[in-house]
């Protein structure tokens, strides 16, 4: 019975890392590929090699000197970090009260906000640009933001909501029995044990803003404060020729930022999934 | 005497869904400064709401029905009101330490300086052992002590009252008793007003000063164990205190040649002999209820009522019997053990000068 559990153990184990080995290369390869040719010199791009036969850093210093791409990182940064902190402005009150106050209307209202996140937003695009255009907020950072919200609030509410829901009831009674106001309450205790979540939520609001190619598109020109994608977007489509290897620059430095949030909020994500018991 | 009144409830009204829910009917309580009283009722009863009006969780319907040590704080914010509240749900902070759990309290109130703060902590963690837990978090402790801390947070604030919502009701039955015995060693030693809501009888009696049996929002009765068990105000109180419960039956009152006779499917006995006859005068239809230990085995007489033995619950130091007279399931409590078999032919002695009557509408006879 021992030797069963071990051999099957074993068999398990090897098939196990066999598989994430595979799924990982899948995923690795073309990101090796991008990252290395990235560091080729123009005449190197189409040979079909892995290493570069003289490293060069033209791209790089093109993509940074003539495209001025960090420009544009700088946008997607502010897009993003804005479009999320709005978000958890309106998402995190919003979502408590909906989790865990009563109220007339209330289930009514929140239908409607969900609802919201079936509408396909894509067709609010050309509505968006019109009105954007009407109240001045076309090419603007701000118009950026708000028009992230479309989606990243309902999304961040409905999340939240359960998980308000579902933290221990009285908490906030026994805050106030204990000396708090209702908002000291909700301040001092459950902002705090949302905190894993909150912060999860703020990433992924983050890469909304930070991905986000077609409310860029169209609510901003070249002069404004057009992100990273759309400049990505138009280096692989615009004029005569691709300039691959500043392609992939960009693409390098549009992709690391999210993955260094990542790493530095992982702690925090871990405990979303960990944070319960009694 | 008004200054000795520690909590005084004062016609608390308080209404649900715009008066369609009465969870309150005109209750009233008053508890001695440094008492414990014990709101006893069935789930529904009301006795959670007005533990929570009191609190100030919930806003009464009248704008004087709350009073601590002479003062209306019918108004005041619950953190106004210097009362701490233990709910049935443990409700720990779960991010904070133990010992920050014990010293919230403290620490919302500014007043406190660091190293009073910890003192107080530390004197109550002693108090309730739980002072290796300080550093712990909530879930890494137990159920008994996550309750205990719950408490501990409750005391440290050297409040004006505890008022505890049936705050035993998640423990295992070991747990709760001596939780319990606890309770009411710490509540006499700090001298604090108290008020603990159950629906456990048997808590209720053991625990409370005085009790205050409450039903569909009103106050039934407000009296000491010993008045409640053996002198219930009505018909609900009867039966709602007593384990085994009382034995119910429905009589009439017949006049037998100027005597008076208590009549039932399974008896007629006669009442002037019981020495209970004046008050049952003039009565038709009454409801008897007797305390099972009223009920004994004994030898054939006028007075006594044959039954059969149906079962015998032996439980050691006191042994239930399950009789039927005439189809009329009655028990019978004894100490020790008895010598009666099931399915024996016995006779009942009623002892009816300590049983209760009952008109039609439950009051008390």
């Amino acid at each position: 019975m021992a030797m069963y559990t071990q051999r099957s153990t074993l068999t398990q184990k090897v098939l196990g890392y066999g598989g994430l080995a595979v799924v990982l290369l899948i995923v690795l390869i073309p990101y090796g590929y991008i990252a290395l040719t990235a560091f080729k010199p123009a005449e190197e791009i189409f040979d079909v090699r892995w290493l570069p036969r003289a490293w060069s850093l033209d791209a790089w210093r093109y993509a940074i000197e003539f495209e001025q791409f960090h420009v544009y990182i700088y946008n997607s940064m502010i897009a993003g970090l804005g479009a999320a902190v709005l978000a958890l402005c309106v998402a995190v009150p919003g979502a408590y009260v909906f989790g865990r106050k009563q109220f007339r209307g209330k289930d009514v209202m929140f239908y409607i906000i969900v609802m919201a996140l079936l509408f396909p937003f894509v067709l609010l695009v050309v509505p968006f640009t019109i009105l954007w255009v009407k109240i001045g907020l076309y090419d603007t950072m701000p118009g950026l933001w708000l028009a992230y919200q479309v989606f990243i609030i309902p999304f961040a509410i409905w999340i939240l909501r359960a998980y308000f829901a579902e933290l221990p009831p009285f908490l906030e009674e026994c805050a106030m029995v204990y000396g708090c106001t209702a908002f000291k309450a909700f301040w001092r205790v459950m902002l705090p044990l949302a905190k894993p979540i909150i912060t999860s939520l703020m990433f992924l609001a983050f890469l909304v803003g930070w991905n986000d190619f077609l409310f860029s598109n169209m609510l901003t020109t070249g002069e404004g404060p057009r992100t990273a994608s759309v400049i990505i977007y138009v280096s692989a489509v615009g004029g005569e020729r691709v300039e691959w290897d500043v392609l992939m620059v960009m693409t390098l430095m549009a992709g690391i930022p999210p993955v260094l949030l990542y790493i530095v909020a992982q702690g925090q994500f871990l405990k979303t999934f960990a944070v319960r018991g009694h | 005497m008004a200054e000795n009144i520690g909590i005084r409830v004062h016609n608390l009204r308080k209404t649900f869904q715009r008066g369609r829910v009465q969870a309150c009917r005109n209750v009233n309580l008053r508890l001695a400064e440094g008492a414990l009283m014990v709101l006893l009722g069935p789930s529904g009863c009301g006795k959670t709401t007005t533990l929570r009006c009191i609190a100030g969780l919930e806003q009464p319907d009248n704008d004087d029905a709350i009073w601590v040590k002479g003062r209306n704080i019918t108004r005041l914010q619950p953190k106004d009101r210097n009362l701490a509240f233990v709910f049935q749900d443990t409700a720990l902070f779960p991010h904070l330490s133990i010992r920050r759990n014990i010293s919230f309290g403290l620490d919302m109130h500014k007043t406190y300086r660091r190293a009073e703060r910890r003192r107080r902590v530390n004197e109550v963690a002693e108090l309730l052992h739980v002072e290796d837990l300080l550093e712990r978090k909530p879930h890494e402790v137990s159920g008994g002590q996550a309750q205990r801390v719950a408490l501990g947070r409750a005391i440290v604030m050297e409040p004006d009252a505890f008022l505890l919502d049936e705050p035993l009701a998640n423990l295992d039955a070991a747990l709760r008793v001596e939780m319990r015995t606890e309770i009411k060693r710490i509540q006499k030693r700090l001298g604090i007003s108290t008020i603990f809501v159950t629906h456990d009888q048997e808590e209720a009696l053991s625990l409370g000063d005085v009790i205050a049996v409450m039903k569909d929002g009103e106050v039934q009765q407000v009296g000491t164990s010993h008045e409640i068990y053996h002198h219930p105000a009505n018909f609900f109180v009867a039966t709602f205190i007593g384990s085994p419960p009382l034995n119910c039956l429905p009589c009439h009152v017949q006049t037998d040649n100027g005597a008076l006779n208590l009549a039932s499917r399974a008896f007629q006995l006669p009442l002037e002999a019981a020495g209970v006859a004046s008050s049952l005068r003039n009565q038709g239809e009454v409801m008897l209820g007797i305390r099972p230990e009223l009920v004994a085995i004994a030898p054939e007489r006028p007075d006594t009522v044959a039954a059969r033995v149906s079962l015998i619950e032996p439980l050691g130091s006191r042994t239930i019997i399950i009789l039927e007279a005439e189809g009329v399931e009655l028990r019978a409590m004894v100490q020790g053990e008895t010598s009666a078999r099931e399915g024996e032919a016995v006779h009942l002695r009623l002892d009816l000068e300590r049983a209760f009557f009952f008109d039609n509408a439950g009051n008390r006879l």
